[in-house]
């Protein structure tokens, strides 16, 4: 019995209650706890990602068509194991790496990656979906 | 922790042939384990020689870093292909 239950039921031991509300409380009561262990229909429960999928296919429509048809699957662990791996770079390397991005217009400081965020990192990249058209072929990043 | 990999699956497709491998992984790890105990007394020495400047901590952490990094690339996929050539890799 829940403890809802139990404090409807004291209160109309105490008679600080009507029979009759004592029992439409415990009808609500139940239909609360109902609800509460329903469990979630599959399309609302969010599986943890499992692969990031990089997919470039050409158009072979396009000026000079058949271009390289590309199809990457990359686990999440790998993922996670390769932003573990950011740790055991030497600050002198990390430097070296900063400058390489910003060359490129990357702003990014690797050392600003913790592995205490991985999880929160992996989590967010299950939103991920990412479709670019080009003139000759289209790329599609996304996690399954 | 994930298992670690069983088999690779390599197969190249060029316009001179084309060449396929099913590498076994699995038989390879013994072997890695073999020379890394065998090593392992080199390997003690150049951490001890390496550690005041810092790399030494960097080389004793990497050999777990590789075996967690090993252990991820199951499932690892690369498939690109052309009307030419193709480059197929798969771990299982």
């Amino acid at each position: 019995m829940t403890e809802n239950k139990k404090k409807i039921l004291e209160m109309l031991a105490d008679k600080k209650i009507s029979i009759d509300d004592a029992y439409r409380l415990l009808e609500v009561v139940d239909t609360d706890e109902g609800q509460a262990s329903t469990p979630k229909p599959e399309s609302e429960v969010k599986a943890k990602p499992k692969y990031l999928r990089v997919n470039v296919i050409p158009d072979p429509d396009a000026e000079g068509g058949s271009g390289d048809r590309v199809n990457v699957r990359v686990p999440m662990s790998l993922i996670r194991a390769g932003i573990k791996l950011t740790s055991l770079i030497p600050a002198e390397a990390m430097d070296k790496v900063n400058g390489a991005l910003r060359d490129k217009g990357i702003n990014f400081d690797v050392r600003s990656v913790k592995t205490e965020d991985i999880e929160e990192l992996i989590e967010a990249l299950g939103e991920l979906e990412v479709d670019v058209m080009s003139g000759r072929e289209k790329v599609r990043v996304f996690v399954e | 922790m994930n298992r670690p990999p069983l088999l690779m699956h390599v197969k190249i497709r060029g316009e001179n042939g084309k060449f396929g491998l099913w590498l076994p992984l699995f038989l390879l790890i013994p072997l890695a384990l073999v020379v890394l105990i065998i090593l392992s007394p080199l390997i003690l020495i150049a951490v001890l020689v390496l550690w005041p400047s810092g790399w030494g901590k960097l080389a004793l952490h990497s050999l777990p870093a590789s075996w967690r990094v090993f252990c991820s690339i199951r499932g690892l996929k690369v498939d690109v292909h052309n009307p030419r050539d193709s480059v197929y890799i798969s771990v299982v």
